[in-house]
């Protein structure tokens, strides 16, 4: 971290400046509260709101029966034709026909938590009261809560399949691959629902005025936020304006259209007044969106020199109650499923299997992890089963530096990359040699507790999906010499404001602090995507740089024409325009405007998907009496290509190394018999690593171009989800040399860890 | 989740805090600390019709050692006791080895040992200690005080002898005498949640063996509780030397103390991460572990601590 390093954003975020949706002042707003089902799957019998209206200070209780003209959310990111639409390709509209989530339920619970009614107050107090006073009544029916028990039970929507969507990347492999190949690894994992837990839970505010509403909203896409209530509520989206303020965090959990969404912006409409909905930590911890959640097994073969033959990868996704962008997204984990090696051949099969949770959906990592955890525990177990370095198994098997593009078995093009290099640079970072040392010692040493050692090599997408690999960048110069930058993304957190203003002030030359940052307000920004799939610095900052490189010529040309030059005879540097030869004045940008009127350039750039990559090292400490596991020290090399913010990068990366321990080590949802979520307590029971948890991380960093994006940028800041969680646990198991990888089952929570200490161990050492 | 309607008092004498709870129609309770009250009344688990706020009753934050005994009053908070200073002699130890455990520093500000045993949780640090000691808890209510030894104090999780509108105005912690060693030890997924297990020990020697071992159990039963069986099976034994490794064999007094506070003093509940099988083997860990270091205290501090105790 360069010393000194401030961001543009902290004075204001640090000393409480910051503005949330819940800051906003809007008078006459009205609070609104949901009314919840207890119950995970059942048929809705009766709804009594009336006494809530008798609760003071409440203004309305509603369930669906009570709003005949309540829309739905409807499919994902369903955009006008003539528009890309956003990573459907990864899902389909089969897949939701006849399964649509309703906004309030109308029939039948499908998870715990689902909204019946809901209840608007003076203030979230008093719509409590409210809430509390309504009843609700539902006859049960047993609640699946794992693809297993939802592949071989009734049916969630009468008639249809629980199996929401199949798919598959690469070719099918012939058995007489396995047959034949030396060494065979077979393993099952879990990839446990996760809770993505931003500090901000989800927050939205409509305010209507006349034929308007405004929206403001803790939200990654505006743009598309916008889009989709003006389909869902029948508005044309010149009425609707949503602004997305600061907000605190949201890790993939904050793209979609909710159905609280929809109701609390109907609602506004039909009362006239402002209506708000503040998720709390508890309502967020029953309802938000959920990470992960796949059930993986797996085949790599190997010859007897650990060249890799043939993998694959099954997946059974419970992908929750109805199909979201979260069906789509185990197709990722398959696309990705070759991993950052040479096998020639890869095969992965999905499986999104409707459950009776609240639904899946991408959160940091976003269907990556789950396949570089899958391959990285395998290679782990087969270099044991090999007796071979770990990293010398990987080395024998990185895709060289000289292969790329390199075009893999399941489908991805990878742009550019030096896997190698950044396998080196971990294993230099770690002092990987002295830590095997201090293995070997204290496995001599009875009474030393077990340490290991675990590497992860990934390689992960940034960017998005081809449709929705664009984005919106806009500069303009302003009569004070001052500089507005506009983008489509929407900052939740990723130093937009510091990032983007001195990547626009470095192509013109000009101070930072001249150039103001406009993003999240649709009424500001003309048109744009958002915040997803690392893919903002990848392509926001592409337009960004392209739009102040064409506002460059633009001034240029309106300079020659005042000074009546041709334009190859104008000069432009450090904001500043000059002739050629001669001693006329110098021109600033804004005395340029001041003589020649508004100049405003805005642009649309296009990248490719490009391929970040990386390796991550863990040292863990075991004490088996009680499987208490400690993470000794924890590097993350990590290459996202030309980087625009270093500092930014790293404090990215720092951030998702913790999040990658908390999947690895602490964080889960259990449910009980009847498919409620088991976290009565809150974050009490669903632990994330906290400052004692978080070990020493040294991060580090190879830097390989993408040739595929403008900048030469890739996407930074889902790397530690991404490499981490492997690193992790296959430390645990190169500490107590676990014969069957499938028991350090994450959370690797000391209950856990004791039993897989107690388990056969493999026989050979390494 | 907001806080539901209530009322709310804030007396500032004893006699008064205790006139405010007496009527039982106003499902009054006492706010001191309000570290687990308010949490609950946040989650719908409470909905008292009053508040009784005691923070501005004189002298409830008296902490003295009178009859032998250290008198911890109701707003003594947490973290008056991470300093070993604050009782004499291993009494002090022990509770300072003790606090770190109880949430963060921001919660220890605030809270209070006597809110800890109002609450009850079964896995509440102090209730464990209060068992050990042989504490007591000193109540009054409209009836007058009376006096409930933590033995029969604790009934259930969050379920104890006292009854709807008592005041706990202290807990009397029994001093330690010099020759005893203390230990605390915790078992927890993250530093920030609930311990899997706890234990408080304290144990005298006296002529090389062992004459009183003390044992608190946290989060080993639906309550807190005193490890009976496994103080017994030590009384009498040789105390020996410290223990060099990570554990006791398997035949040395502490380790089968530990199984016997396992199998036959805990009564442990399945929760997630803890079934009873991986609990009962935590325990026996975790008991054989805390006598370990209450030993290692006791070679520490010999010839150390004064009668009366080492307070400067």
């Amino acid at each position: 971290m360069p010393h000194g390093y401030a961001r543009r954003e902290d004075e204001r975020l640090l000393t409480g400046r910051g503005r949330f949706v819940a800051d906003i002042e809007a008078p006459g707003c009205l609070e609104a509260a949901f009314v919840r089902s207890a119950v995970a799957h059942g048929e809705l019998r009766e709804v009594t709101c009336a006494p809530a209206l008798e609760a003071p200070g409440v203004l309305g209780a509603w369930s669906a029966a009570d709003l005949p003209g309540l829309p739905s959310p409807g499919l994902p990111a369903s955009g006008p034709p003539d528009e890309p639409v956003l990573l459907t390709t990864l899902t389909s509209a089969e897949a939701v026909a006849g399964r649509e989530w309703p906004s309030l339920v109308t029939e039948r619970v499908r998870y715990a938590g689902e909204a019946v009614a809901v209840v608007v107050g003076e203030d979230r107090y008093r719509a409590e009261d409210g809430a509390a006073r309504v009843g609700v009544r539902v006859d049960p029916l047993p609640a699946m809560v794992t693809a297993a028990a939802a592949l071989r039970g009734p049916a969630l929507f009468d008639g249809l399949s629980n199996v929401a969507l199949e798919g598959s990347a690469g070719a099918p492999i012939d058995e007489a691959v396995w047959r034949r190949a030396a060494v065979v690894v077979e393993a099952c994992y879990r990839q446990q629902l996760l809770l993505p837990t931003p500090m901000e839970c989800r927050a939205f505010l409509a305010v209507p005025r006349g034929q308007e509403l405004t929206v403001w909203c803790s939200h990654q896409m505006p743009h598309r936020l916008r889009r989709e209530l003006s389909g869902i509520l029948g508005w044309p989206a010149g009425r609707i304006r949503v602004v997305a303020p600061d907000c605190g965090g949201a890790f993939g959990s904050k793209s979609a259209t909710f159905p609280e969404y929809v109701v609390v912006a109907y609602l506004a409409a039909m009362l006239g007044r402002p209506v708000r909905w503040i998720e709390d930590r508890l309502e967020s911890q029953l309802v938000a969106t959920r990470g992960r959640g796949q059930d993986q097994r797996v085949r790599l073969a190997a010859d007897a020199d650990g060249r890799l033959l043939a993998y694959e990868l099954t997946i059974d996704a419970d992908v929750g109650a109805y199909p979201h962008l979260g069906a789509g997204l185990p197709m990722q984990t398959a696309k990705m499923a070759t991993g950052p090696y040479t096998t020639p051949l890869v095969h992965a099969t999905v499986r999104s299997v409707l459950t009776n949770t609240m639904m899946t959906y991408p959160y940091r990592g976003a269907g990556r992890p789950e396949a570089a955890t899958a391959l990285e525990r395998t290679m782990e177990e087969l270099a044991r089963r090999l007796g071979m370095d770990p990293a010398e198994l990987r080395r024998r098997n990185l895709i060289p530096p000289g292969r790329f593009p390199y075009d893999t078995p399941t489908g991805r093009r990878y742009d550019s990359g030096d896997y190698a290099a950044a396998l080196a640079l971990a294993l230099r970072t770690l002092d990987y040699d002295r830590w095997r040392a201090e293995r070997d010692r204290r496995r001599a040493d009875p009474d030393a507790p077990p340490l290991g050692i675990g590497l992860s090599c990934y390689v992960e997408r940034s960017g998005g999906e081809p449709g929705g690999l664009h984005e919106f960048g806009g500069v303009e110069a302003c009569p004070d010499g001052t500089v507005v930058a506009r983008c489509g993304s929407a900052s939740t957190g990723q130093s937009h404001e510091t990032t983007f203003s001195a990547l626009v002030a470095d192509t013109l030359g000009l101070d930072p602090a001249l150039v103001r940052l406009i993003e999240g307000d649709t009424g500001e920004v003309a048109d744009g995507m958002g915040s997803f799939a690392s893919r903002t610095a990848q392509i926001g900052g592409a337009a960004l740089r392209r739009a102040a490189e064409t506002l460059v010529e633009q001034a240029r040309l309106r300079a020659a024409t005042l000074w009546e030059l041709p334009v190859d005879q104008v000069l432009w540097s450090a904001g500043t325009l000059r002739p050629a030869r001669g001693v006329a004045p110098t021109l600033g940008l804004g005395e340029l405007v001041r003589a020649t009127g508004p100049l405003r350039v805005d642009e649309r750039c296009t990248s490719g998907m490009a391929f970040p990559f990386g390796t991550h090292a863990a040292v863990v400490e075991v004490d088996v009496d009680l499987g208490a596991v400690r993470v000794l020290r924890l590097v993350a090399v990590d290459d996202c290509g030309v980087a625009l913010n270093p500092a930014a990068v790293h404090g990215q990366a720092l951030g998702s190394a913790v999040q990658g321990i908390g999947q690895a080590l602490y964080e889960g949802v259990p449910y009980d018999d009847d498919g409620a979520p088991l976290l009565p307590n809150g974050l009490l029971d669903y632990l994330l690593p906290t400052f004692a948890e978080v070990p020493p991380i040294e991060i580090a960093s190879t830097s390989t171009p993408s040739p595929v994006t403008p900048l030469g940028a890739k996407g930074a800041g889902e790397s530690g989800c991404i490499g981490t969680p492997a690193a992790v646990v296959n430390a645990v198991a190169d500490a107590l040399r676990v014969a069957d990888p499938g028991l350090l089952r994450m959370p690797l929570t000391p209950d856990v860890v004791w039993r897989a200490a107690r388990a056969p161990k493999a026989g050979d050492d390494r | 989740m907001k806080l539901p309607a209530f009322d709310y008092l804030a007396p500032s004498t004893v006699p008064e805090a205790v006139d405010a709870l007496a009527d039982p129609g106003r499902r009054a309770e006492v706010l001191a600390g309000g570290q687990s009250l308010l949490l609950d009344m946040r989650l719908g688990r409470a909905g008292p019709g009053l508040l009784v706020d005691v923070n501005g009753v004189g002298g409830l934050d008296q902490v003295r050692v009178r009859d032998g005994a250290l008198e911890v009053g109701a707003l003594a908070r947490h973290r008056v006791f991470e300093s070993p200073a604050a009782a004499p002699g291993p009494l002090g130890r022990l509770l300072a080895l003790t606090v770190v455990h109880i949430a963060h520093p921001p919660i220890r500000a605030r809270g209070t040992v006597v809110g800890s045993l109002a609450w009850a949780h079964p896995a509440s640090e102090w209730c464990a200690v209060a068992l050990a000691l042989d504490a007591a808890i000193e109540l009054r209510g409209a009836a007058g005080a009376r006096t409930v030894a933590a033995g029969d104090y604790f009934h259930g999780a969050h379920a104890t002898a006292r009854v709807p509108g008592e005041l706990i105005t202290a807990v009397r912690l029994p001093l330690l005498g010099p020759a005893t060693g203390v230990a605390f030890v915790e078992h927890r997924r993250t530093e920030f949640c609930f311990a899997q297990v706890a234990v408080a020990a304290a144990l005298t020697v006296r002529d090389g063996v062992i004459a009183e071992a003390r044992i608190g159990l946290a989060n080993c039963a639906d309550r807190p509780l005193r490890a009976h069986a496994a103080e017994r099976s030590l009384a009498g034994a040789e105390a020996g030397p410290p223990v060099a490794g990570r554990r006791p064999p398997p035949e040395h007094p502490f380790a089968r103390a530990g199984r016997i506070a396992a199998e036959r003093d805990a009564r442990p509940v399945p929760e997630p991460y803890a079934d009873p099988e991986y609990r009962r083997h935590v325990i026996a860990v975790l008991v054989g572990r805390a006598l370990c270091q209450a030993s290692a205290d006791l070679a520490a501090h010999t010839g150390h601590d004064r009668p009366g105790g080492d307070r400067p």
